[in-house]
C-alpha cells in the first residue's frame, strides 16, 4: 500500500529551512521517491526564487527629501494629532446642532396650553343634546371645600 | 544613534530603501506604497521607545505589513474602497507610462499583487523581506503552521499565474 501523501506545504518549509531534522529527512525520502513530489518541489522552487529574485523597488526621486523634510514632517504629525481633536469637534458640534434641532421640531410639554373653558363648554353642549347618563349627573354636583 | 535605538531619520535614511521595496510589493503600486511608508514611519517614530535593539529590518516589515493590513480592512468596511478579493478576476494595474518594463519582474510583481493579502503577505515577509517563519507569525498574528500554509499556497498561486502568461523556467 501507498503511504506516501501528496506533496504539501511540507515543501516550502523544506526549501526555506523551516523543518526539523526529522521533517526533513522524510521530505528528503519522497523526493527521492517520487517525481510528482519533485516535480510540485521545482514549481514552488521556481516560484521562490522568482519573487527572491525581483529587483529593489526604488521610491520616485524627491520622497525621501519630502518624507525627511522637517516641515513636511512636522505637518504630517500635527494633522494627525490635529484629527482626534477635529473629530471630537465636530462630533459635539453635530450634538449641539441635534439637541438645538430637536428643541425647535418637538414640541415641550410646558408648551401645550389645556384649553379647558372651551372643552368644558364643549362637553357641556354636547351632554346637553345627549342622553349620557353619566354627564346627566354633572348638574348633581357640587363644589365642596376639603375639610379635615 | 543613542544607545542602540536609532532616530526616526535614521530608519528613514538606513532603512527606507528597504521599507519601501516591502510596502511596495505589499501594496502593488507606488502611490498606496508611498501612503504605507509615510504611516509606517509615524508609527515607527511612536514606537522607537519600545524598540528592542534586535533585528531592525524585521521590526520594519511587520510594522508596514501591519500598516497594510490595517488598510486592506478599512477598505473592507468601506465598500467603495475595496480592493478586489477574488484572485481569479484581478486584473493587475498596468505600468504607468513612465515605468520602464523590466519584463519578468513585471510579470512577478503581477503575478503578486493579484494574490489574496492573506497570502500575499505571508509570501512578501518571506521572500522580500526574509523573515524566519516565526516572525511572520508573529507579525501576522496566525500559529507558524497556518504561515507555512499561506507561504506555499501563496507560491503555488503565483507559479500557476506566471505559467498562465508563458513565464515559465
Amino acid at each position: 500500500m501507498n503511504t506516501r501523501p501528496a506533496p504539501d506545504d511540507r515543501l516550502s518549509a523544506y526549501l526555506d529551512g523551516e523543518l526539523d531534522a526529522a521533517e526533513r529527512d522524510t521530505v528528503d525520502g519522497y523526493l527521492a521517491e517520487s517525481s510528482e513530489w519533485r516535480a510540485e518541489r521545482d514549481e514552488i522552487e521556481f516560484a521562490r526564487d522568482a519573487l527572491r529574485g525581483l529587483p529593489v523597488h526604488e521610491a520616485r526621486p524627491g520622497f525621501w527629501e519630502d518624507v525627511l523634510s522637517p516641515d513636511v514632517a512636522k505637518a504630517r504629525a500635527g494633522r494627525r494629532s490635529r484629527l482626534p481633536r477635529l473629530v471630537a469637534a465636530g462630533t459635539a458640534a453635530v450634538a449641539v446642532a441635534a439637541v438645538v434641532v430637536a428643541s425647535l421640531i418637538i414640541p415641550s410639554p410646558d408648551r401645550v396650553t389645556p384649553r379647558i373653558p372651551a372643552l368644558s363648554d364643549s362637553h357641556a353642549v354636547r351632554t346637553s343634546v345627549s342622553d349620557e347618563p353619566v354627564s346627566q349627573l354633572a348638574a348633581l354636583s357640587m363644589i365642596t371645600p376639603f375639610r379635615k | 544613534m543613542a544607545g542602540g535605538v536609532p532616530t526616526w531619520e535614521e530608519v528613514a535614511r538606513d532603512h527606507g530603501r528597504f521599507l519601501y521595496n516591502v510596502a511596495y510589493r505589499l501594496a502593488g503600486n507606488d502611490s498606496d506604497a508611498q501612503d504605507l511608508v509615510q504611516e509606517a514611519l509615524l508609527r515607527v517614530r511612536k514606537g522607537l521607545e519600545r524598540y528592542q535593539p534586535g533585528s531592525l529590518e524585521g521590526w520594519l516589515a511587520r510594522i508596514v505589513t501591519n500598516v497594510f493590513l490595517d488598510e486592506v480592512r478599512r477598505r473592507r468596511r468601506r465598500p467603495a474602497d475595496s480592493f478586489p478579493e477574488d484572485p481569479d478576476w484581478v486584473i493587475p494595474p498596468a505600468p504607468a507610462a513612465d515605468e520602464v518594463s523590466t519584463g519578468f519582474s513585471d510579470e512577478v510583481q503581477a503575478a503578486l499583487a493579484a494574490l489574496p493579502e492573506e497570502f500575499r503577505s505571508a509570501v512578501v515577509l518571506c521572500d522580500v523581506a526574509d523573515l524566519p517563519y516565526e516572525e511572520i507569525a508573529e507579525s501576522l498574528g496566525v500559529p507558524v503552521g497556518t504561515v507555512r500554509s499561506r507561504i506555499h499556497r501563496g507560491r503555488r498561486l503565483l507559479r500557476n499565474a506566471l505559467v498562465s502568461t508563458g513565464e515559465t523556467a
